[in-house]
């Protein structure tokens, strides 16, 4: 019997719909729907100057906004041939990684109420509002950050910063050891997860899986260590990995990439402390300049000679490997662009995670891929 | 594909079940015992993140290490306008990616060049900022006013004067300015296409353009000169806002953006 998990379901996190086919309470064979979400957002991005494409970005993964900003403007600047200054790139690796810790947290929270408990819920959601209250004490936005621009970012960091996200850090970090006494120290949780969505190592190459539930696996794949990109071949951090490859691996990794963050991020405060700098390149182009509107007259564009390319960029974001496409025909708005999303490829490898376990267990697992239905669709 | 058949259950520890319950509930009775002394919520309505006066008391009482919770000044709200300043250069509509901005005439300017200052319709903002990063005379600012809530979709346009009475309010405003780059595009004039028909002076918002003559050449013998006004625009970089209202309305597209060399 085929029985419709969404699109409005508490177990889905978004608009998208799991169709199941079970035998009594066996899961015979798995369906996911996705598009309920779909925006278009690389077909709009073609009629967006460069710039403007960012604030797309914040609302491509709602709690990933500042990771797939990064992705963006990586392929942008490659494709505009624009290097952003060294203060800038430790600025975004900081963000990346803070945006990692909220993102994580808001999956603990939204994975342990799928579990039915709530007291973990109400911790996550209080801890992760920490962090956005530093993020909006330098952007301006609690979830749609709008701080990258082409060549660097928008402003500097405040002073008094980088000691108030030292005190978060320190806050954070006992906050960790009692998420793990709340779950890991539970009989129940682990009786409920242990085993459960199983997916190995070799499955997961095969299908292009990425981020926590691939390192869960046992396998260290690592952007951040693999192919580093900004700064991150200047700070030292491990790979999280475990080897079961069930949903408690994963829980395991993810709190162990939160301890890994708090690490990079403590490490890029210190350096920012002792570097000031500029955090915007020079020389941009007339339309990319931070305060400027671009101009609609294209009779200016034809005396320019504007330097044309492709840039590709991909990044390791709290999900996955999020990849982006860029191609520059010279004008004021990018030709294409085009968008790889991790969780798209999670979902879509639900049938060789999810046959054989029983109805229950579909709660636990789909929450362990961390679904982000923003991205899915884009 | 994996096959269908029951997965093993999980095997159990061995322990006692009374610790299944126990163990989490003493974590979460040391959290409750906190949260009796600091709650971790504050009582919205009464109670406001953005209150400066509530500042510390807010951090402490929601238990927060102090000097974090609190909504920042830099905030992106709804706008604040300073009419009396703003000079209608168009700056901010043509920067905003959703196209909610529109200029509208305000009372004020001289019937010849009304003065135009931005409406923008909140249904459609995203609260990017690009607006008032945009805005050269820093009048276009962002506040901490986030209540937006109304009966009618009509209500969501403010109006010029609508955006005034908030900057009246004196709310904190966004502290953190974008500045200029020192090496921006200035305006240069195509000298051999110009007509000085005047256009540009007479649009530009900051008054920067001055149109000064130059000397009518003698025409050799048999040469006919070009049919136009002797007199060529001289823009004050310094004045300039950049803002490429000049460029938009030239009739021979002889302004363009480049650098001086």
């Amino acid at each position: 019997m085929w029985v419709n998990m969404g699109p409005q379901h508490p177990m889905t996190h978004g608009l998208w719909n799991l169709r199941v086919k079970i035998d009594g309470e066996l899961i015979v064979d798995v369906d996911p729907e996705v598009g309920y979400l779909h925006r278009g957002i690389e077909k709009i991005s073609e009629d967006r100057h460069y710039n403007e494409i960012i604030t797309l970005m914040d609302r491509c993964c709602y709690v990933a906004g500042i990771a797939w900003e990064h992705v963006y403007i990586g392929a942008a600047e490659n494709a505009l041939h624009i290097t952003a200054p060294e203060r800038a790139q430790w600025l975004r690796v900081m963000c990346d990684e803070l945006q990692r810790l909220a993102s994580h947290i808001m999956w603990y929270a939204a994975f342990v109420q799928d579990l039915g408990l709530m007291s973990p819920f109400l911790y996550g959601m209080r801890d992760r509002d920490l962090i956005l209250d530093l993020f909006q004490s330098f952007t301006g936005g609690r979830l749609t950050y709008e701080y990258n621009r082409v060549g660097g970012v928008r402003n500097d960091v405040p002073s008094g910063f980088t000691d108030r996200c030292r005190k978060v850090m320190d806050w954070l970090m006992d906050r960790f050891v009692e998420y793990d006494r709340l779950c890991l120290g539970s009989e129940i949780f682990r009786r409920r997860c242990d085993g459960l969505g199983v997916l190995k190592a070799k499955e997961c190459v095969d299908l292009g899986v990425t981020g926590p539930m691939l390192r869960s696996a046992g396998v260290a794949r690592d952007l951040r260590k693999d192919r580093p990109y900004a700064v991150y071949d200047r700070v030292e951090f491990d790979v999280a990995k475990a080897d079961a490859a069930d949903v408690t691996a994963r829980y395991l990794v993810r709190m162990e990439e939160m301890r890994q963050s708090v690490r990079i991020v403590r490490q890029t405060l210190d350096w920012l402390d002792h570097h000031p700098g500029p955090v915007l390149a020079d020389h941009l182009p007339r339309w990319l300049g931070a305060p400027y509107a671009p101009m609609g007259n294209e009779g200016y564009l034809l005396k320019r000679n504007f330097p044309r390319g492709t840039g590709f960029a991909a990044v390791e974001e709290p999900h996955g490997e999020a990849q982006a496409y860029v191609v520059n025909t010279g004008g004021e708005h990018p030709y294409r662009t085009k968008f790889r999303s991790p969780v798209f490829v999670n979902l879509s490898a639900a049938k060789h995670y999810m046959i054989g376990y029983r109805v229950a267990d579909i709660p636990p697992i789909m929450g362990s891929v961390d679904i982000c239905v923003g991205e899915v669709d884009r | 594909m994996a096959t269908a058949e029951a997965a093993p259950p999980p095997k159990s520890s061995g322990e006692n079940p009374i610790l299944y319950v126990a163990k989490p509930l003493a974590t979460a009775a040391r959290q409750f015992m906190k949260s009796l002394i600091r709650p971790s919520t504050i009582v919205y309505p009464f109670e406001r993140l953005e209150d400066p006066a509530f500042r510390d008391k807010v951090a402490v009482a929601a238990g927060k290490p102090i000097g974090v919770g609190h909504v920042w000044d830099n905030y992106r709200g709804v706008h604040a306008l300073n009419i009396a300043t703003c000079i209608s250069c168009n700056l901010c509509a043509f920067s905003c990616p959703d196209l909610c901005i529109d200029m509208v005439t305000v009372p004020g300017g001289d019937p010849k060049h009304p003065k135009k200052c931005p409406q923008i319709d909140y249904g459609k903002c995203s609260y990017c900022g690009f607006c008032s990063d945009a805005c050269p005379e820093g009048c276009l600012t962002m506040t901490t006013k986030y209540e937006l809530a109304t009966p009618k979709r009509s209500e969501m346009v403010y109006s010029p004067q609508k955006m005034n009475e908030i900057f009246e309010r004196k709310l904190p405003m966004n502290p953190i300015r974008v500045e200029r780059p020192s090496n921006e595009d200035a305006i240069l004039l195509d000298v051999p296409l110009c007509i000085g028909c005047n256009a540009c002076a007479r649009d530009c918002p900051t008054q920067c353009i001055t149109m000064l003559d130059i000397p009518k050449p003698t025409p050799k013998p048999g040469e006919k000169l070009p049919k136009r006004i002797w007199k060529e625009p001289v823009i004050n970089d310094s004045d300039c806002v950049r803002c490429g209202t000049c460029i938009s309305v030239c009739p021979k597209e002889c302004l363009f953006w480049g650098t001086h060399t």
